[in-house]
């Protein structure tokens, strides 16, 4: 994944807990601390401290990319409730370009045993 | 400091439009005035007292009732709810509970791509600084019954599209007009398309897409 190479090439890997909210910082990406408070605020929607952001967005990063994380923030704010309400699995292919990266940040803690164990009687 | 306001991408609004469209029109599972009622659970959903208080998801606990206007079946606004305020939270038995009190998988496939989608809709709206969409009137017709034997068991609560790069994009596979609205609107949002652009680098769209992904407490 893009954002995997992007902080390895920065040798700044350990800066991805942020992701998870284990440290601070910008994981090695540019504006990446003000990306990771937007997006937490979007997926949140507080919507006050969104507008907050959305200023700040625009006298630092400019318009044009504060738009943009908002819509990918929102689309992934829809895209994580299918993929949690389907009860979908990791699939090889996504596991094989993403184990590093979420190795790094935990998000494998979100995949507890109860969200496939069926109902007694249920194959 | 005076507000500034964002500048909107045409092509973005288009889509969003046209997703509300959609979602007017009959579905496969639910009519046009259904999936326009899932939108307005969806919408309820945040300020519900029944979802702030419930310490945990079990639909057939029977001792609460969730915040709606009677324009859909208590469990789809159990559903829409959960799937809404909770999806970190969702587990096999939450789904198990849902199917065995009424709710047909294949109509539940098509409240999961309509809830998702506008979710996407709103949030977007929302973060920049608008109020959300109005929605269409309702189109008139039956829902098609439309289902795809094109599907397999890999693993996930309902069977997946045969094919597909990753099971994401298979998870709708079991209605394909509820997996075409869907990642109709989810495509502008995403690098799904050749010539999809962003005014961010690769980089910091994988690390929003990663931080909300983290929010939402979604493993995937």
């Amino acid at each position: 994944m893009a954002l995997r190479e992007s902080v390895q090439a920065n040798d700044r890997e350990g800066g991805l807990g942020v992701v998870t909210g284990r440290g601070a910082g910008d994981a090695g990406v540019p504006h990446g601390a003000f990306l990771i408070d937007l997006a937490d605020a979007v997926a949140s929607w507080q919507w006050d401290r969104v507008a907050g952001l959305r200023q700040h967005g625009v006298e630092s990063i400019g318009p044009e990319p504060t738009r943009d994380a908002i819509l990918v923030a929102a689309g992934f704010n829809g895209i994580t409730r299918v993929a949690d309400a389907i009860g979908i699995r990791l699939d090889s292919r996504t596991a094989n370009v993403s184990v590093g990266l979420r190795a790094k940040i935990g998000i494998d803690a979100f995949a507890p045993t109860a969200k496939w164990t069926a109902s007694p009687g249920r194959p | 400091m005076t507000a500034t306001a964002l500048p909107v991408d045409p092509a973005t609004s288009a889509a969003h439009q046209a997703t509300l469209e959609a979602i007017a029109a009959p579905g496969a599972w639910w009519s046009g005035a259904d999936r326009l009622a899932i939108v307005r659970a969806a919408r309820t959903a945040p300020t519900c007292a029944y979802c702030a208080e419930r310490d945990e998801l079990v639909p057939a606990a029977g001792d609460g009732e969730h915040d709606n206007d009677g324009e859909l079946p208590p469990i789809a606004v159990e559903a829409v709810h959960a799937i809404r305020n909770d999806s970190g939270r969702l587990t096999r038995r939450w789904f198990d509970d849902v199917i065995d009190m009424g709710l047909l998988p294949e109509a539940y496939v098509e409240l999961v791509a309509v809830t998702a989608s506008s979710v996407i809709v709103d949030t977007f709206a929302q973060g920049m600084g608008f109020d959300m969409p109005e929605l269409p009137e309702a189109a008139s017709g039956a829902p098609t019954m439309e289902r795809s034997d094109d599907v397999e068991d890999a693993g996930a609560w309902l069977p997946l599209a045969r094919e597909g790069r990753a099971n994401i994009l298979r998870s709708l596979g079991l209605v394909p007009s509820a997996l075409k609205l869907f990642f109709g609107t989810f495509g502008r949002s995403y690098y799904m398309a050749p010539d999809s652009q962003f005014a961010l680098d690769r980089a910091q769209v994988e690390l929003v897409a990663a931080r909300v992904s983290a929010v939402n407490e979604c493993f995937y």
